[in-house]
């Protein structure tokens, strides 16, 4: 057994890239691998599309700014669909964290209609709005509504009763202890329901588009990429949606880190 | 100096009912507190110290006897009676500005002299330059002051302190007790603590309040006749401290676990009336 | 519930029950008689709701106030309901789908557990998979069916891939951080303890993050759920989802309101039955900690 101390770490290959390389190793792998493919030939399949083509077609549906008007009218719909399930979240949380009563009433029926998968109620939204924009509004509505009720009751509920003392002691009125406690303490909670829901309308609209064909949005690029068997297509919508999403998570990460700075790095204390 | 008020407790009796069964928790408990006069109150968990304390504040209701201050019957809560709890209960999205002016919320003052009065109480706890600093980025013993300026801002007559220190550190501790002595001398209000710590009961109260629990009653009160500020190490306040220690050594008696015959008491000979008895050990 | 309590009787203290501040002088007076418990009105106070909603529904369609297409009165629902189980149209359709997510939700389960393990473990893993996997979990299931169907065509193989896809990532991410989080004061009393790798791993890692993992477990199953509806809406000849659209285009919305409920009831059940097996399983671990 040699004395030496433990072996040498960067003998171990993987450790020898930095740090803010080895993200990209595997996605320029995966790319490598591909422009191989094409260039030795190993399908035939019209599927494999060189990558240069699927740039090509990329810059092309961006530049004659097809991807923007379809992305815009998908985008439209989705942030209206958004405000108005939040909206009516928050109110139908606050009602039913605040009140006892008004929670033994509805909570059991909203906990069970809550079961039913999202999508399931897309063909029951049809028949009731019709196949244009008023029922996937309404569906990307319902996706919004249910994870801002449930945050917003959580969040409610999970206000220290020890900081409600001090507002007795301080002889708050209801009003007072509503919008100077349990509004503030809920607030994180009642954030990250938003946060939720604004990733769960995107997921929708992206549903709706599909199964509502009709009038204009993304998801028409991955449904005529799919038809007429163009692989480039398809691709495009897929880092599209992708990168949509991305955006709105991160957008939502920041608004929400600015709006509950107060808490510092750790969880609130009291 | 804010007006200091006279607290009568008369037989003050208080149970709670859990699940149909009652347990008593203070029993026949009677004091008088002066105006300006500052109490401690000491003993072992479970004697109804923070009980009676919410009650005095209004937290909790339903007893049996009398509870007036300056002859009033207490009723729920008032600005007129302040108090600090264990923990120090800032809101965590207020700056320490924000959360001392929550104490003046509901007074009848003008916004210019609310902002004096806020000023004035956190230099009194000595936070000037932290006004708005977050809770989160405070310590614990700052966060603790900005509690009690919080609880003072609104010159109550009567302060109450539910084991204000009880969550730090010991250095912490000593210099907030000092802290609070001056500011008791500075604001002339009454104050009323509970702790567990007898030494800090006896370096800040004027009389020591011993109760024992089970159900919670006062088993003596203790006088402490030393001039402020007091010597911890002094001989008379240990002679004091060692009366109040000498109040628990009976109970760690009846307690089941049972020491070895300890040594002399260190402070004065075996006979005398302040040591321990021999064989007793306790602890908090 | 606290908020809920203090908002309601500023005042009173939950033990006690007595109304307010009026300094009593005397103890409560108790009522005489039985009262019923609180879980006995709980469990009472759910029903007036969907009874009122009930009465109303059918008071819609008996008095034909909405098109018997568009909102068919509850008993043919009902009726839809046996029917389907009777004629043997529902019970096929049931277990292909329950099979679909069965199948793709252990495959998911099983990549996501492999993953996380991996990237909790070890940081180099880590550092090269996690971005990529972070761009492919932007995209959500739905962005991936057309590739999906270019490349595999619509028949099971698609719908297990997509469900098993819709499983791994909360997996992986949740098992990843409940590895990476265990708190670092456990892993240093094993440390300080001279714990092997193997029982670090088996004594102080793994029961510390299957709270955690089981989280991760559960939210799968649920995305997996829904990954299957979808699916089956989009691109199926039988199945639970098919049964919807089915129903939907020959306008028979009892068909389709009959298949929600069952949707909605059997999601429901597999959420539950994975929850039982936390609180019998796992809590009595958690507590340990």
């Amino acid at each position: 057994m040699s004395t030496h101390p433990h072996p040498n770490r960067n003998l171990n290959p993987f450790t020898r890239i930095p740090k803010p390389l080895r993200g990209w190793v595997l996605p320029a792998a995966i790319v490598f691998v591909w422009w191989l493919a094409v260039r030795l030939g190993w399908s035939t399949s019209p599927l494999l599309v060189p990558v240069e083509t699927v740039l090509a077609t990329g810059w092309q549906q961006i530049a004659s700014g097809k991807v923007f008007s379809e992305l815009g009218a998908s985008l439209q719909r989705d942030l209206i669909g958004f405000a108005i399930g939040a909206s009516a979240g928050l109110v139908a949380g606050a009602v039913l964290g605040l009140s006892r009563l008004a929670e033994k009433l509805i909570g059991p029926s909203f906990h069970t209609l809550k079961q039913i998968s999202l999508f399931a109620w897309i063909p029951l939204l049809s028949v009731w709005f019709g196949l244009g924009d008023a029922a996937k509004v309404a569906f990307l509505s319902l996706a919004a509504f249910f994870p801002v009720v449930l945050n917003t009751v959580e969040g409610i509920r999970s206000v220290p009763a020890e900081l409600i003392e001090v507002a007795r002691v301080l002889r708050f009125t209801r009003w007072q202890l509503l919008t100077r406690v349990v509004l503030p303490g809920a607030a994180p909670s009642i954030f990250a329901g938003i946060h939720l829901a604004l990733i769960y309308a995107w997921l929708a609209t992206l549903g709706a588009e599909y199964l509502l064909v009709s009038g204009k949005g993304i998801g028409n690029l991955l449904i005529d990429g799919r038809e007429h068997f163009q692989m480039d297509l398809v691709l495009l919508g897929v880092v599209v949606v992708g990168a949509v999403g991305f955006a709105l998570n991160w957008i939502a990460t920041r608004i929400e880190r600015r709006a509950l700075a107060w808490r510092g790095r750790s969880v609130a204390s009291y | 100096m804010a007006h200091a008020a006279t607290l009568a407790i008369q037989h003050l009796h208080k149970q709670y009912t859990v699940r149909g069964e009652t347990l008593p928790v203070l029993e026949d408990i009677t004091l008088t507190v002066q105006p300006g006069e500052f109490v401690s109150i000491v003993g072992s968990s479970g004697c109804g110290k923070s009980t009676l304390l919410r009650l005095i504040v209004g937290l909790e209701a339903d007893y049996r006897g009398e509870l007036l201050l300056d002859g009033q019957r207490i009723v729920g809560t008032s600005l007129d009676r302040g108090i600090v709890f264990q923990e120090h209960r800032l809101f965590p999205w207020l700056t320490v500005e924000q959360n001392v002016a929550l104490g003046l919320l509901n007074a009848e003052l003008s916004e210019a002299d609310k902002r004096q009065a806020v000023r004035e109480h956190i230099e009194l706890v000595g936070l000037q330059g932290f006004e708005t600093a977050h809770p989160h980025q405070l310590s614990g013993g700052m966060s603790q002051r900005v509690a009690i300026a919080r609880a003072l801002v609104n010159r109550p007559e009567v302060l109450l302190l539910d084991e204000p220190f009880g969550a730090l550190d010991a250095l912490t501790r000593a210099h907030l007790q000092q802290e609070l002595h001056r500011i008791w001398k500075a604001e002339g209000i009454t104050m009323i603590l509970v702790t567990h710590d007898v030494e800090e009961a006896v370096y800040l109260g004027e009389k020591v309040v011993v109760m024992e629990p089970r159900p919670g009653r006062i088993r003596r009160i203790v006088p402490v006749d030393l001039p402020y500020p007091r010597e911890r190490g002094g001989a008379s306040f240990g002679r004091i401290k060692d009366d109040v220690l000498s109040e628990f050594g009976g109970e760690a008696r009846a307690a089941a676990v049972l020491a070895p015959a300890a040594p002399p008491a260190p402070s004065g000979h075996a006979d005398s009336p302040y040591a321990l008895p021999a064989g007793a050990r306790f602890s908090f | 519930m606290s908020t809920q309590a203090l908002l309601a009787e500023p005042g009173s203290r939950e033990l006690d029950a007595a109304p307010a501040p009026a300094a009593r002088s005397t103890p409560p007076v108790r009522h005489t008689g039985w009262r019923p418990g609180p879980r006995l009105t709980n469990w009472l106070l759910a029903w007036p709701l969907p009874l009122a909603l009930l009465a109303i529904w059918w008071l819609a369609a008996d008095q034909g106030w909405v098109a018997a297409q568009v909102l068919p009165p509850p008993e043919t629902v009902w009726g839809a309901l046996r029917d389907s189980i009777a004629n043997g149209e529902l019970w096929p359709n049931l277990q292909i789908s329950l099979l679909r997510v069965l199948a793709g939700f252990a495959a998911g389960l099983a990549g996501g557990l492999l993953l996380g393990v991996a990237m909790g473990l070890s940081p180099t893993f880590k550092d090269y998979v996690y971005p990529l996997f972070k761009a492919f979990s932007q995209v959500p299931v739905l962005g991936w069916l057309p590739l999906l169907m270019l490349l595999v065509g619509i028949d099971e193989a698609l719908k297990v891939i997509l469900i098993a896809k819709a499983a791994l990532v909360p997996v992986t991410i949740n098992t990843y951080q409940g590895i990476a989080g265990v708190p670092s004061r456990y892993i240093e009393v094993a440390r300080a303890l001279k714990f092997t790798r193997w029982q670090m791993l088996s004594k102080v890692v793994f029961p510390a993050a299957i709270a955690p993992i089981w989280n991760g477990v559960r939210y799968g199953l649920t995305h997996a759920w829904l990954a299957l509806v979808v699916v089956e809406l989009l691109a199926s000849s039988e199945g639970l989802g098919f049964l919807i659209v089915y129903g939907r285009q020959l306008f028979q919305l009892d068909v389709v309101m009959a298949a929600v409920v069952v949707v909605g009831l059997f999601g429901w059940l597999l959420d539950k039955g994975l929850a039982l097996i936390e609180t019998r399983l796992l809590r009595w671990r958690k507590e340990a900690f």
